[in-house]
């Protein structure tokens, strides 16, 4: 009776929301190009200190290290494609904007590189793990960082002297796809497409973010997080597919000793596969809350994860300023079952949560006990439209690493659909604007995982 | 000893012997003093001989002799001592009395007759009181003598016997750096022969105290005060190594010694092969864009055998004479090998890099921890002397010391933050660690002393000095695996996968020189009275050249679904992160090179304004200039940089002289101590516990000492010696937490210079002999106070959690409030038997500062006991033995916090106490030695 009422609720629910686009008014307005004052050359390939524009449909090439100094600002309108060689990276000390929309997306990236995207490909030769260029990296003082609409591929290789003086690590170690260091700076990334890293695709040692509506692909070869966070950063991670991370897909952790404690809002995530080429027991998994970080996770959706969310115990995360629930964990065998409250860690069992902890947590559970997950196995299927839930015969665990052709949107009769909780808005205080601000800060939905029924959420 | 009596022949007065025998009564006593007939010390050891009656006796501790029941008459008394013109004499014994008869011996080869040149004999303990007596500053001495009786075979360890030293030992329980009075190592300065030498070290200016064989010494001196002729960069002391000079006659010494470290009865000696490390790193050999791959890195050094019950071995020999006509050619050789395999066992609980929420201790790690180290330590030196004339002498010295440590560390290390339920369970990583260090000290001083004229002498040096310090692959690689319990108690684990592996190649080279140049003037007399101007000054050019190159690699991702496992390292497939992770790195970080230019100069008086009242002091000027240059590239701020300055030294010091055995003494002096080198290079590292960055901003420390002391020397060794202290270190230099650039949320540990600091305390050291027994001991009170912002953790009052500064007061890193030394001495010359037993005490003190507030480790107080004795076999050969940490002391260091480990699933091992935090135990077990000494001359 109670479903049927439910559905019901849900489907007028539907029909109004469908009415009030039919209703929306629309209007085509005439918007004037404004020629850059400034426009970057493509003649010649790219070194060195670079400001100005990059203009649309224009493909550049940097060949040596770019530097945004401060003060400068260096936009890519949309449809710009970057390549880059000799490994170089984007070290940015002022602005650096890449403005792509839905249809005309950027791209930052390594040309004519092959990829194996085959289920259970040899990560050991996946050019996606090989770094083959150093990324965009913000200085202690950078200002902003903004990515819309963005391909960024291949990061992660070895800093080299200049970035790696920068940001302070070795010249041979890896970088990320995105680094940002500066709790007073902010990093935006909507709508963007990671594809490949030795490391986190988005690293953060403080910042204001908005990390939202993005996909990632094969971050990380032996350890590497979606998105990874330490001490000073505040903000938003939603709405955002995870494939095929190494370790977690999202970590938000509060060291650094930072006077600015960390606070992020992690919801409506999906992540799929994660954790698996992360080799030490216990690293590796979906969603980590670590030492003294506070926030909020509710509404992702995890699919044959290494671990369920895990809030870390020692050193504790800010569990008084820690809210979550209404998280869905699916798993096609024992191990990943076993998994979902990982026993050793504090994840509270949240009666909103699916599986409900209590059909299969026995009466006399203490946080952090194990559990007998064999009536899990399997059940409870999301039900994407085409997603690798079962797993796929023949690919194991660490086999699907990418979305591919994979849809993960919600089919009907998803037990996601609808078991969201939409109590709370988004942190933060980044403005919304076109260019130096966030152009959608999707509060939480009502379905579980990045793809929304009503169309909302991850629009890839 | 035929031979000697041969050669002693010639100078040898014979005095025509007539003897009356008096045959009625015994009550009759000869006895007397025995000393040298110039400086009027006395000559412990010398044979006295009635030569009527075949009768020898021995001069004592207290330089006296004493024949009882002598029967009257007149006797040919003969004194023999080593180096000394033999002397007899006529001496009548009247019935019924005591006869007092003294004599004072004649050195057989006249040296010049100079303060400033101590003579070649004063390698006993009565020549060491008197340094001590008629030193300029306040000084404390040990002999050879001494130190060949202590149960110590390097200078480090010796040094923890001398009153108001703490010893900071490395992690194989060999001592290696002094605190003097409660001043950390950075204060101190190390002479050999009174010239300084570079330090093989790669960050600092100290040196490693153990690279020394303590049977290479003449004498240790630490010097507690300054005197402007002495360097000025010395607020805490200045240790300075006397090496022996040529001998008047033919000498030859040698010992050779065996022995064991009983810990390795129960911890194998686990050893690695070393002969695979190349001693450049592959981006050396091939240049830095050099792009390594794993074949690159051997795995033979990580892989590890048994050595079963190695033996300690260790070798001196001496050699030196005198030659020419006039034996004007004077020359020593002299070499040491020591071979000594140890063993150390260590819990220890690695605290995680930030607190807890109101700074409570939160620890990431349990490691249990086994080292084997091989000491391997040669010591070699040559001291030449030619006096052209009376008035010219010309010495060279040439000194050379290697240490070679070779040293594997096995690691059992419980990971706490990650699937941890308790102990025992858990992630559990294995690490192996091996790693070969050469050290090297060279060092060439050619010295001229010259006597201009009857009031001027003149002396110089020109000094060559180099320091080399190699780490070729400091290699460790990890192997992971997890541990559970499952519902019935049964502990299950996980296969073994392979971690990560690190390889590191650093090594450092200083090279100085150094002209040090000093003209003596003695005027006639001033306030009617001996008076001596001195004025001088020295250059030195110092060029250190740092390399830092590090590998880190990850184990290949099989394609299969699981892990790779690990088998053995000749299996382990690694790989290095991204395509140009084989790439040289860090060079950028700790590769760079610093050239200091130091030129001093002083002007130095000694008067005697008043009877009994000597005042020494002046003026010393010393200019530091500092450039350094690292390979940093031309964006980084602080890439290159020039520090100078300038310190103005004054320094004062009052003697006077209670009675000829007792003195009370006054100095005021202002001393400086210099930045090491690593820490004014901004550039970062990555260190233990943080990432490590220099500070070019860094102020050396300035100190304001004053030091009271009182000296009785009442007997020919026994002393006692009260003093008071206190210091005022004006910028002192400790490490700090710190953001980079302000805002980042990376922290690095930084030098910083916070405030100031006061340091003061007194001091007690008194010896005595009584016969043939003796008692030495020593107490050292310090108190010092430091005040340094720490972090602390809290929670706002809106809820959120931050960081800020707290001030905390503390003692400076390294102080014990109560320092103290006993040891018992038994001397019996006519057996040839001497025996010790040496106790030293350390009180509480701090370890390591931690960054954060309430968080430094301190180490509980520390007792060592040691024993030594030596017994002559034949006339030139003697055995002997040391034994050493008898009662296998545990070093233990605590969190001062309330102790919230005792129980549950956080436990800690080794718990016992609930208002601090056992972190650290550690033990190395008594070790032994058994040798064989040789001895002509």
């Amino acid at each position: 009776m109670k479903t049927k009422l439910l559905y019901t609720l849900s489907l007028a629910v539907l029909i109004f929301t469908g009415c009030e686009k039919l209703e929306k008014r629309h209007a085509d307005i005439y918007t004037p190009v404004l020629t850059p004052s400034n426009p970057v050359s493509d003649t010649a390939p790219l070194s060195g200190n670079i400001k100005g524009t990059m203009l649309s449909g224009k493909t550049y090439t940097i060949n040596g290290d770019v530097i945004v100094q401060k003060g400068d600002t260096l936009i890519l309108q949309p449809g710009v494609r970057v390549n880059v060689t000799n490994g170089a990276g984007i070290l940015v000390y002022g602005t650096f904007a890449s403005l792509g929309t839905h249809e005309n997306p950027n791209w930052l990236t390594v040309d004519g590189v092959v990829r194996t995207d085959a289920v259970n490909a040899n990560p050991n030769t996946d050019p996606a793990f090989k770094g083959l260029w150093r990324g965009i990296n913000g200085s202690t003082d950078c200002n902003m960082i903004v990515l819309k609409w963005t391909h960024v591929e291949f990061g992660g290789g070895a800093a080299g002297a200049t970035i790696g003086a920068a940001l302070g690590i070795a010249n041979n170690k890896n970088t990320y796809n995105i680094y940002f260091q500066n709790p007073a700076g902010t990093l935006i990334v909507e709508d963007s497409w990671f594809y490949g890293s030795v490391d986190d695709p988005i690293r953060v040692t403080g910042g204001k973010i908005a990390i939202l509506r993005n996909t990632f692909e094969k971050g990380g070869l032996t350890g590497g997080e979606a998105f990874s966070c330490k001490g000073g950063t505040v903000g938003n991670v939603a709405y955002n597919l995870c494939v095929g991370m190494c370790t977690n897909a999202i970590k938000i952790s509060n060291t650094g000793g930072t006077n600015i404690q960390t606070n992020v809002r992690v919801y409506n995530n999906t992540i799929i596969n994660c954790g698996w080429r992360r080799a030490q027991v216990g690293r590796g998994g979906s969603v980590n809350f670590e030492e003294g970080a506070a926030g909020k996770f509710y509404n992702n959706l995890m699919v044959n994860c290494k671990y369920g969310p895990r809030v870390v115990t020692s050193p504790p995360a800010d569990t008084t300023n820690l809210d979550y629930g209404n998280n869905f964990n699916y798993g096609d065998s024992l191990a990943v079952t076993n998994q979902f409250y990982p026993p050793t860690y504090i994840t509270k069992p949240k009666t909103s949560d699916i599986p409900k902890p209590n059909t299969f947590l026995p009466a006399t559970y203490k946080l952090g006990d194990v559990y007998d997950g064999t009536a899990l196995v399997g059940k409870n299927n999301p039900k994407f439209i085409n997603g690798p839930a079962p797993l796929p015969a023949g690919a194991t665990l660490k086999g699907i690493a990418v979305a591919g052709t994979y849809n993960f949107g919600l089919s009907t009769g998803s037990p996601c659909i609808a078991a969201g909780y939409t109590g709370f808005a988004p942190t933060g205080n980044i403005p919304i604007a076109a260019n130096y601000g966030i152009t959608e800060l999707t509060p939480p939905g009502r379905d579980i995982g990045a793809f929304q029924t009503d169309g909302t959420g991850n629009r890839h | 000893m035929q031979l000697k009596r041969n050669l002693n022949f010639k100078f040898t007065c014979l005095t025509p012997l007539f003897v009356l025998i008096g045959a009625y009564s015994y009550a009759q006593t000869l006895k007397g003093k025995v000393t040298d007939g110039i400086t009027g010390e006395p000559l412990i050891g010398a044979t006295v001989s009635i030569l009527q009656t075949d009768q020898h006796k021995t001069v004592l501790l207290d330089g006296g002799y004493s024949f009882k029941k002598v029967k009257p008459g007149s006797y040919s008394v003969q004194v023999k001592y080593l180096s000394y013109h033999t002397q007899t004499a006529t001496v009548t014994v009247k019935k019924e009395s005591e006869t007092l008869k003294d004599f004072a011996l004649i050195p057989q080869i006249n040296e010049l007759n100079d303060v400033n040149i101590i003579s070649a004999s004063a390698s006993n303990e009565s020549r060491s009181r008197s340094i001590e007596k008629n030193a300029n500053q306040l000084v404390n001495v040990f002999s050879a003598r001494t130190i060949q009786l202590l149960p110590d075979i390097t200078v480090a360890n010796v040094m923890q016997r001398v009153p108001g030293i703490v010893i900071d030992r490395s992690n194989n329980g060999e001592g290696r750096y002094p605190v003097i009075r409660g001043m950390d190592k950075r204060y101190n300065t190390t002479l050999v022969n009174g010239i300084k030498i570079p330090s093989p070290d790669n960050n600092n200016r100290y040196v490693p105290l153990d690279l020394f064989p303590a049977d290479l010494l003449e004498r240790l001196e630490v010097s507690k005060s300054l005197i402007p002729s002495m360097e000025g960069d010395a607020i805490g002391g200045t240790i300075n190594m006397v090496m022996k000079d040529a001998p008047r006659q033919l000498l030859v010494q040698a010992n050779a010694s065996a022995g064991y470290s009983t810990i390795l009865n129960a911890q194998p000696f686990q050893a690695f092969d070393h002969s695979v490390i190349n001693k450049k790193s592959p981006g050396e050999i091939n240049g830095p864009d050099y792009n390594a791959s794993p074949k690159d890195f051997p795995a033979g050094n990580l892989s590890y055998r048994e050595l079963k019950r190695p033996i300690n071995k260790t070798f001196g020999l001496t050699l030196g004479d005198r030659f020419g006509e006039q034996k004007q050619f004077g020359v020593i050789v002299s070499a040491s090998y020591q071979d000594i395999y140890r063993g150390t066992n260590t819990n220890y609980f690695f605290p995680n890099t930030q607190p807890g929420l109101e700074n409570t201790p939160v620890f990431a790690d349990v490691y249990l921890r086994q080292y084997s180290t091989q000491n391997k330590r040669i010591g070699l030196y040559s001291n030449m002397d030619y006096l052209i004339n009376a008035k010219h002498k010309i010495t060279w010295f040439n000194m050379y010391l290697r240490t070679e440590d070779f040293q594997s560390r096995a690691t059992v290390d419980s990971v706490r933050n990650i699937s941890f339920t308790g102990p025992g369970n858990g992630n559990v990583n294995l690490e192996n660690r091996s790693t070969w260090q050469i050290q090297q000290i060279y060092n060439s001083t050619l010295k001229g002393t010259h006597y201009l004229s009857k009031r001027f002498i003149a002396d110089w040096s020109a000094v060559y000095s180099a320091a080399k310090n190699e780490i070729p692959d400091y290699a460790s690689f990890t192997t992971q695996h997890g541990v559970s319990t499952d519902a019935n108690g049964k502990q299950t684990e996980t296969t073994y996968y392979l971690s990560s592996m690190s390889r590191r190649w650093t090594h450092n080279t200083d090279r100085d020189a150094a002209l040090y140049a000093n003209l003596t003037f003695n005027p006639k007399q001033v306030f009617n009275s001996k008076a001596e101007f001195k004025i001088g000054g020295l250059y030195r050019h110092k060029n250190r050249d740092n390399y830092y190159n590090q590998y880190d690699l990850d184990p290949s991702v099989p394609s299969g679904s699981t892990n790779q496992a690990y088998t053995d390292i000749f299996n382990a497939q690694f790989a290095f992160k991204g395509s140009d992770g084989g790439k040289s790195g860090d060079i950028n970080a700790n590769t760079y090179n610093v050239q200091e230019d130091i030129t001093a100069g002083y002007l130095q008086g000694k008067l005697n304004p008043i009877p009994k009242l000597e005042i020494i002091g002046g003026l010393r000027v010393e200019h530091t200039r500092n450039h350094y240059e690292t390979v940093q590239p031309n964006t980084v701020q602080g890439k290159a940089g020039t520090i100078y300055y300038t310190d103005l030294l004054p320094s004062v010091q009052f003697k006077y002289s209670l009675t000829a055995q007792q003195a009370l003494r006054l100095a005021y002096y202002k001393a400086i101590s210099r930045p090491g080198y690593f820490e004014i290079v901004p550039t970062l590292i990555s260190g233990e516990y943080y990432n490590e960055a220099g500070n070019y901003d860094l102020n050396r420390s300035r100190a304001d000492n004053v030091d009271l002391r009182y000296e009785f020397f009442p007997g020919a060794a026994d002393q006692v010696l009260i003093g008071a202290f206190y210091k005022r270190i004006k910028d002192p230099i400790e490490a700090g937490l710190a953001q980079v650039s302000g805002t980042n949320t990376t922290q690095v540990l930084k030098p910083f210079n916070y405030g100031a600091a006061s340091n003061y305390g007194a001091e007690i050291a008194a010896t005595k002999y009584f016969g043939h027994f003796g008692v030495s001991a020593n107490y050292t009170y310090t108190h010092s106070r430091i005040t340094t912002p720490k972090s602390y953790y809290y929670r706002k009052p809106d809820n959120s959690t931050g960081f800020r500064d707290i001030d905390q007061t503390r003692p400076l890193q390294g102080q014990a409030d109560h320092i103290a030394n006993l040891s018992f001495i038994y001397k019996d010359p006519a057996l040839g038997l001497d025996a010790q037993i040496a106790y030293v005490y350390t009180g509480k003190r701090i370890i390591v500062v931690s960054p954060y507030y309430g968080l430094d480790y301190w180490q509980r107080p520390f007792n060592q006991l040691d024993f030594s004795v030596e017994k002559k076999v034949m006339k030139l050969f003697s055995v002997y033995s040391k034994v050493t940490n008898i009662t296998n002391s545990h070093t233990k260091v605590d969190v001062l916090q309330p102790n919230t480990f005792l129980s549950g699933r956080d436990r800690l091992p080794m718990q016992e106490d609930t208002d601090k935090i056992l972190v650290q135990n550690t033990f190395y077990k008594p070790s032994f030695l058994l040798g064989l000494r040789y001895k002509f001359n």
